[in-house]
C-alpha cells in the first residue's frame, strides 16, 4: 500500500463540517455544468464561438 | 389524435413517456412497450451489491405509474419493425411478443405514429465464454437481478475470510470492447470499503481488470481535469486513488474466457494471460437487440434502421481517428430514412468510439465502447420527446432541440464507499462528454473549470441524495419535471 493521499487531506475528506459545505458547493456545481444547456456542434453559432 | 410508442422504459425510456405524458394532451396516446414490469434506477445497483440498499429501495412496478398517468404499458419484447406498415396494415407498427405470465408469447402488432427506440443495450455476456452471472465465480452489478445474488456471494466470501481465508478478487470489465467502466469502479471501490469495514481487507487481494489503455479512460479518452488548485489527468486521479487503497491494476486486457475462477485475456502486446480470483465482477460487452425490419413488400431493410443499435443522424463515414470531429456526433437522433423513428439513449449507434481504438499484436480490439449511460440517456431522451411534441402541436416537422454528446456535460459522481460519516465519493463532471479537440485544442478536448474532478464524503452524499431525487422523479411525483434529466 502507497499512502498517496495524506492524513491531513484524508481530514478534510471526511470531515462532516467541511464536506457539508462541498456537498452545496458540488450540488450547485453539478447542476449549473448539467442545467447550463446542450445543443448542437454543427451550428454556424458553435462552430464560429 | 397522434400514437407515440416508446419502446424500453428504462432511464431513457421512462424519461421520453413521461415528458411526453405531461406535455401532450389525453387526445394523443403515449404507449410504453418494455418486458420489464419494473423500473430500476440502475447506478444504484452497486450498493445492493455490497448489501447496503435493498434492491426493493432501487425499483417500483410500472403498470399501476402508467395507468395512474394515463400511459398505456405493454409487457412485452419488440421483435420486429415494420416501419411501412406491411400488405394488410398500412400504419407502420413494431411486432411485439408478450412475456407477462397470461399473455407469454403472444404476438402482436403495435402501431405507432412515432416510434422512440429507447431498448438500450443488450447485456452480451455470451460475447465472452464461461461469463455467466452466477456462475464461474463471475457476478453483476448489471441489474438489480443480478446484484441479490452477487451480494448474497460476496457475503459468503467475507465469511470465509472472517475465517482465516485468502480471497482474490477481479473487477472491470468482461470483454475487450465493454463499456460502462464507471459502474466497475465503483463496485471495486465500494467492495473495498466494505472489506475494511469487516476488518478483511487484508486477507484480500483485489484487482482491477480494464480494456482501457489508461486508467480513468472511462470510455471517454481520459479528461484533463482541475482538482482542487491542480490541472491532473483522469489517470493520474485514479492511480492515486488505487494506491492508496492497495488495488492492483491490469490494463489493455480484452477478457475472452471465463473459467472456474479463471479469467483469460489478451493484451495489447498480444500475451494471452489469465488471472485467477475467488470472485468477479466483470462488465459484458454491451451490443444491439438484434432486430430486424422489413418494408411494406416484406423485403428486409434492416441495415436502413440498424448498426447493431440504430442508426440516426451521426456521421458514420469510416475515418481515423485522427480525422474523428465533435460533428460526427448526433444531434436529434432521428432515423435518417423514417423521421418519425428516433433513438435516445444507449440504443443510438454511436459514429465511433471516444477512445482512441487500439488492436492487439494479433489484431483484437481492445478499447472501451462509448458510454451513454446515465444523464445522456435523459438528456437525449427529453430532447426526442420536445422534438415530437413540437411537432405534433405545430402539425409541421420540428428538430429545434439538439443535443449532441460533443456539446453536453455530464456528472459521474462515483460512489467510493456507503455510510453516512465513512462513505466516500469521486465526484467527476465532463464538459463536453466527447471531447472536442478543435474547440478545446490545449486541454485535451475539455472545457477545464467545467471538467473537475473532486474526492470526498460529500460525493457520498451526493449520490444517495441523487439517488432519492431520481426515484422521486421517476415515480412523477409533484413538480417531478422541474426536476433536471
Amino acid at each position: 500500500m502507497t499512502q498517496r493521499i495524506s492524513k491531513s487531506k484524508r481530514f478534510w475528506m471526511q470531515n462532516p463540517v467541511w464536506q457539508f459545505i462541498k456537498f452545496i458547493w458540488l450540488g450547485l456545481k453539478v447542476m449549473l455544468i448539467v442545467a447550463g444547456g446542450h445543443g448542437s456542434t454543427r451550428s454556424k453559432e458553435y462552430q464560429k464561438s | 389524435m397522434a400514437k407515440i410508442v416508446v419502446l424500453g422504459a428504462g432511464i431513457s425510456g421512462h424519461v421520453a413517456a413521461s415528458h411526453l405524458r405531461r406535455k401532450l394532451s389525453k387526445d394523443h396516446q403515449v404507449v410504453v412497450v418494455s418486458p420489464n414490469s419494473n423500473y430500476q434506477w440502475i447506478p444504484s445497483n452497486i450498493w445492493v451489491g455490497i448489501g447496503r440498499m435493498k434492491s426493493k429501495e432501487i425499483l417500483f412496478p410500472l403498470a399501476p405509474l402508467y395507468k395512474k398517468k394515463k400511459i398505456d404499458f405493454i409487457q412485452a419484447k419488440a421483435t420486429t419493425f415494420y416501419p411501412e406498415g406491411d400488405a394488410t396494415e398500412n400504419s407502420p407498427y413494431v411486432l411485439v411478443e408478450h412475456v407477462s405470465e397470461n399473455q407469454r408469447g403472444t404476438a402482436e402488432k403495435v402501431t405507432y405514429d412515432y416510434l422512440i427506440n429507447a431498448t438500450g443495450p443488450k447485456l452480451n455476456f455470451e460475447a465472452t465464454e464461461g461469463l455467466i452471472p452466477g456462475k464461474n465465480k463471475t457476478h453483476s452489478v448489471c441489474t438489480y437481478t443480478h446484484a441479490d445474488p452477487t451480494w448474497k456471494a460476496l457475503k459468503a466470501l467475507i465469511e470465509e475470510m472472517k475465517q482465516g481465508k485468502k480471497v482474490k478478487i477481479l473487477i472491470g470489465t468482461g470483454h475487450g470492447k465493454a463499456t460502462c467502466q464507471g459502474a466497475a469502479f465503483e463496485y471495486i471501490l465500494n467492495v473495498e470499503q466494505e472489506l475494511r469495514r469487516h476488518k478483511v481487507r487484508d486477507k484480500a487481494e483485489i484487482t482491477w481488470i480494464s480494456n482501457e489503455y489508461r486508467l480513468g479512460d472511462f470510455g471517454m479518452d481520459g479528461m484533463l481535469l482541475t482538482y482542487g488548485s491542480n490541472t491532473m489527468k483522469s489517470s493520474e486521479m485514479v492511480e492515486m486513488v488505487f494506491e492508496d487503497r492497495n488495488i492492483n491494476w491490469i490494463l489493455g486486457a480484452g477478457v475472452n474466457k471465463i473459467e472456474d475462477g479463471v479469467a483469460h485475456y489478451e493484451n495489447l502486446e498480444g500475451e494471452h494471460k489469465s488471472e485467477t480470483f475467488d470472485f468477479a465482477m466483470l462488465i459484458p460487452a454491451f451490443s444491439g437487440h438484434g432486430f430486424k425490419a422489413f418494408d411494406k413488400n416484406n423485403n428486409e431493410i434492416t441495415d436502413k434502421l440498424f448498426k447493431g443499435f440504430m442508426l440516426v443522424d451521426a456521421d458514420y463515414t469510416s475515418k481515423p481517428y485522427e480525422e474523428w470531429t465533435a460533428q460526427d456526433w448526433p444531434e436529434t437522433y432521428q432515423n435518417p430514412s423514417y423521421k418519425n423513428i428516433f433513438a435516445p439513449g444507449i440504443a443510438f449507434a454511436p459514429p465511433h468510439s471516444i477512445s482512441k481504438p487500439r488492436k492487439s499484436k494479433n489484431g483484437t480490439e481492445i478499447f472501451p465502447s462509448p458510454p451513454r449511460t446515465g444523464m445522456p440517456s435523459g438528456i437525449t431522451a427529453k430532447l426526442v420527446a420536445d422534438n415530437i411534441i413540437d411537432t405534433i402541436k405545430k402539425r409541421k416537422n420540428s428538430l429545434d432541440h439538439k443535443g449532441s454528446m460533443a456539446n453536453m456535460g455530464a456528472a459521474c459522481i462515483a460512489s467510493a464507499g456507503f455510510g453516512s460519516f465513512s462513505g466516500n465519493g469521486i465526484s467527476i463532471t465532463t464538459f463536453p462528454i466527447v471531447p472536442d479537440y478543435k474547440k478545446y485544442p490545449e486541454t485535451q478536448g475539455r472545457k477545464l473549470g467545467k471538467t473537475f474532478g473532486e474526492i470526498g464524503l460529500a460525493g457520498h452524499w451526493l449520490k444517495l441524495m441523487l439517488h432519492y431525487v431520481f426515484m422521486y422523479k421517476a415515480k412523477m411525483k409533484p413538480f417531478w419535471w422541474l426536476l433536471p434529466e
